[in-house]
């Protein structure tokens, strides 16, 4: 039997008023379903949008996740508004004193947001974003009053235009040539990233000056949460950087089943899949469903995971454009082996941090966080891909998975991966402490 | 000394290119068409070329999408090109693909269509008049989406085998991704097609082509697939063992998984190792394969070559855009007659896809005698930056050079002719009796002095449609050439020295 407080603790996340509704209203949707709908799609807009980079997808995921929240916390007195903890983020507009619709509102908010943020996407992911429209427009707007439904749309899409302008000058809104500048000047010492594919648009590497963007939660500054340098470069085989490298070659060569499908699963690649920040809103949006998660939560939980992974990928490529660092496969090419070839694709920016394991040591403290130190789940992210799913006993456990499946992939040496999960934690650490509800 | 040096450099085959002049005739020639639709037509747009009246010039057949597929008789003359239109029977609408081939082996072209909706095939019966044969031939047509086409004669078969690629599920409004629907294989005897046997899984086929990659004698088919709209896919090469299901090479077998936005393949023997290397058009950077090991018994593991080449053709080599290429039919032949296969690729923007560039010039990469490629879109007079598509080259006039025609998505088809200055040239069309009378899958090689050019005769590849017709050769200076074919069962003609400027008959 349903608890009673139960049910009007539902309703009135979902239909809120100062004044009682002059007209009796329809049922009112679900919030987070509406949320989740949307989340579906942004999964597939990340995938199949090009200038959706990891870092650039971290990007839209904070600020769709922080408008939903403004969105639902500006009707909501029990939820702290982000406006003043994030960089730079002033107060959405207060809300008429009228009767809304949350599901509406998070419709209107996400509408307005996702056209904003993946304005780039081609003419599927267009008609794509046109049908869930629709089709959500349609469900939520039968048997509502007409002002209800104009109001709480025009109040979610006001929240979202706040949310735009306030994002347009953090020195990530505008993304050419995917990213990759159109002239590069490659550093010319041993130690310094070289190109390692074979593709033109990839011989400048990707968003060299993401780290200089604008922060979300974590304090501005090229200190906050900076690292330490990698180990210093050497070619002495006893050297702990030749270590290192020979670690990545021998793993290489005696790779077991369950490594490669590590590797494969963390894999994350972009254009191929939601990219790494993108398999973390994943884990996040299948939880926020298996839960039945209430709105105000659910919104805070995407809100914090899209901050922490934008917060670590700013951190992170600060750091990579700071040390300039090779890659395995060209260190050791040169020096161990010249016909080695990694298992992964190697991603064409410099090595020192690993970028999985710094937004996967942030999503997981703010996951920890929300959930528990051991919170076990089911991670079935590539099930479409036919990849099996992998269980975990803590997000901590995935995180570290994650970092090492760089290693197993050929991609990242150790220090990288250790260093780039610590610097996670940094980021992450102030996402967990913004004040919420 | 300062004039020895200059000499030097212009008698540098390397540098000193001849760049034909290509001269646009569109308007004059009364090619008046347009390949049209939305998203069902974003992609598609092919065009086939093929004599149907029997003067030896080649009539053209394009697609038109939400417009009537149309076929224009070739009128042309050594000094201008002329088309007319004509009713033919092939004026179906929401085609998107047209291919020729000679299906029931009667000497005379048929053609398919490829659709969204009921693909068709249409039975030549001379004089540019066709009719539906869907029944006649027992072709299930589908209600599909489709966008590939190969066709092969397999080893004992007297009815030829298709492949049709097909695209996404139409219904699939909001979540059209991972919703590739089912490629299909037609095979047959007696004058019928069976029942098309699933090509599972399916990843969004673009293009397809019967080749015979190792020389096996066995042509494979292979399949470039669209990752846009895939999940867990790949490209693709699949066993065609007569009388067997088909069956994908696997990893072990050498095949390496390559996930690429593929819409066109097109293959030439560039290195002159008796191996097809392989051109395949996507987004951004193209690839160019070419066999890592290649040895009789070779495994289907490829080196990407196309930067090494000069072929990744990524971005507009021309005006301010500086966003990426969208690439679609793509065309290995002599567009200058010196004796090295060129490379026309289509290029356009999908459809209002503002991370690729808007105004993206087709691409004419002529190939140099150290084997990489030069762009002469631009300086050959066919850098068009309409939303190309389909594209063929082809010897429209009949003068011994390669002329060039293109469909363009929501605008108009253009034609331009080839004015030279080019070399010496020879074509070759193999004949034999028996069901495939056009030798599908055998070879021509053409030798000069010690050096032999190949081709491999398919029917399929580029986007959405091809060439059926004599095989071209450019010659460079020499008035005749060594000519032999090889027939699809293996069977290795003579050589014979013929002379140049013509095109010749190879009967068996």
């Amino acid at each position: 039997m349903l608890n009673r407080r139960r049910v009007l603790g539902l309703a009135a996340a979902a239909l809120s008023a100062t004044a009682l509704p002059a007209v009796a209203a329809a049922p009112p949707a679900n919030p987070t379903d509406v949320m989740t709908q949307w989340y579906r799609l942004v999964l597939e807009l990340i995938r199949h949008t090009a200038t959706q980079t990891p870092p650039v997808a971290s990007r839209a995921m904070a600020y769709l996740g922080v408008t939903v929240y403004e969105a639902l916390a500006s009707g909501n007195p029990a939820m702290t508004s982000l406006a003043g903890q994030l960089n730079e983020l002033t107060p959405v507009a207060i809300r008429p004193d009228a009767l809304h619709d949350e599901a509406l509102v998070v419709h209107g908010a996400m509408t307005a947001s996702v056209r904003h943020f993946f304005s780039n996407t081609g003419p599927t992911g267009q008609r794509a974003i046109n049908a869930v429209e629709r089709k959500l427009t349609k469900t939520l707007t039968t048997n509502q009053p007409a002002d209800v439904i104009e109001r709480s749309l025009a109040c979610g899409q006001t929240v979202a235009t706040h949310i735009i302008a306030w994002s347009a000058n953090d020195g990530g809104a505008v993304v050419e040539n995917m990213g990759f500048p159109l002239t590069w000047t490659l550093g010319e010492g041993p130690s310094n990233w070289a190109p390692t594919s074979k593709i033109s648009q990839q011989q400048a590497p990707l968003l060299p000056h993401w780290g200089k963007n604008r922060t979300f939660a974590m304090p501005p500054g090229p200190t906050t949460c900076g690292l330490p340098p990698h180990p210093e470069y050497s070619e002495d085989p006893t050297s702990r950087f030749y270590l290192e490298a020979k670690e990545v070659y021998d793993t290489s060569l005696a790779l077991t089943d369950e490594q490669k499908a590590i590797a494969r699963f963390w894999s994350d690649d972009p254009m191929l899949s939601s990219t790494p920040p993108g398999h973390w809103l994943y884990v996040a949006v299948d939880l926020i469903k298996s839960t039945k998660m209430q709105a105000p939560r659910a919104a805070d939980l995407l809100a914090r995971l899209g901050i922490c992974v934008a917060d670590a990928f700013i951190a992170c490529w600060a750091s990579k454009y700071e040390y300039d660092l090779l890659r395995p496969v060209t260190y050791i090419k040169r020096h161990i082996d010249p016909k080695w070839e990694p298992l992964l694709i190697t991603p064409p920016f410099p090595e020192y941090p690993s970028g999985h394991s710094t937004q996967s040591g942030a999503a997981a403290a703010v996951l920890t966080a929300f959930f528990g130190d051991n919170y076990a789940f089911l991670d079935t992210t590539h099930d479409d891909e036919g990849l099996e799913g992998r269980q975990f006993p803590s997000f901590m456990a995935a995180a570290e998975e994650a970092g090492m499946s760089r290693l197993y992939g050929g991609i990242h040496f150790r220090a990288a991966i250790e260093d780039g999960l610590r610097q996670g934690y940094c980021t992450g650490a102030h996402t967990v402490a913004l004040r919420t509800m | 000394m300062r004039h020895a040096l200059i000499l030097l450099l212009l008698a540098s085959p390397a540098t000193a290119q001849t760049v034909p002049q290509f001269v646009e005739e569109t308007a004059p020639s009364a090619l008046t068409h347009s390949f049209a639709g939305e998203w069902e037509f974003m992609v598609g747009g092919g065009v086939a070329t093929f004599d149907c009246s029997g003067d030896g010039k080649p009539e053209v057949l394009m697609s038109g999408g939400i417009n009537p597929a149309a076929l224009f008789v070739n009128e042309s003359s050594a000094t201008a090109l002329s088309f007319r239109r004509v009713e033919s029977g092939l004026e179906l609408d929401m085609v998107s693909g047209t291919y020729a081939m000679d299906i029931d082996a009667d000497g005379i072209t048929d053609v398919v269509l490829l659709r969204v909706g009921e693909d068709t095939v249409m039975r030549g019966l001379g004089d540019c008049r066709f009719e539906r044969a869907n029944e006649a031939w027992a072709f299930e047509g589908g209600d599909a989406w489709s966008t590939a086409f190969a066709a092969t004669w397999e080893k004992g078969a007297d009815w030829p085998t298709l492949a049709i690629g097909t695209y996404i599920d139409r219904a699939e409004e909001a979540f059209p991704w991972g919703n590739c629907t089912d490629n299909q294989l037609y095979r047959g005897t007696n004058g019928r097609f069976a029942a098309p046997l699933p090509l599972t899984p399916s990843f969004c086929a673009l293009s397809m082509l019967f080749t015979d990659w190792n020389r096996s004698g066995q042509p494979s088919l292979r399949v470039s697939n669209d990752r846009e709209y895939y999940k867990g896919g790949q490209e693709q090469l699949w066993h065609m063992a007569p009388n067997e299901a088909p069956r994908l090479f696997t990893p072990e077998e050498g095949w390496a998984r390559l996930r690429i936005w593929g819409m066109g393949i097109a293959s030439n023997d560039l290195n002159g190792d008796g191996f097809p290397e392989y051109f395949l058009t996507s987004m951004a950077d193209n690839k160019l394969q070419t066999l890592a090991d290649p040895k009789p018994g070779a495994v289907p593991k490829y080196a990407d070559v196309a930067y090494a080449k000069g072929v990744t053709a990524h971005r507009p080599y021309m005006g301010d855009q500086t966003k990426p290429s969208t690439a679609w039919h793509a065309q290995f032949d002599d567009v200058n007659n010196d004796g090295l296969a060129d490379l026309f690729v289509a290029k356009g923007n999908v459809w209002e896809m503002p991370d690729f560039a808007a105004e993206d010039p087709n691409n004419l990469l002529l190939q140099k005698e150290d084997g990489t490629f030069k762009e002469a879109g631009d300086t050959a007079g066919v850098a068009s930056t309409l939303q190309g598509r389909g594209g063929a080259l082809a010897d429209l006039n009949a003068d011994g050079l390669l002329d060039l025609l293109v469909v363009n998505r929501n605008g108009p088809a253009q034609v331009w002719r080839n004015t030279g200055p080019a070399g010496n040239w020879i074509a070759v069309n193999p004949q034999q009796p028996g069901p495939n009378r056009n030798a599908i899958n055998g070879w021509v090689e053409v030798r000069v002095a010690d050096r032999v050019q190949r081709h491999e005769v398919t029917i399929g590849g580029g986007h959405a449609g091809g060439v059926f017709g004599p095989q071209h050769f450019g010659l460079a200076d020499a008035e005749s050439a060594d000519v032999r074919v090889i027939w699809p069962d293996g069977t290795e003609g003579a050589w014979q020295t013929l002379p140049a400027g013509q095109v010749h008959t190879v009967a068996r």
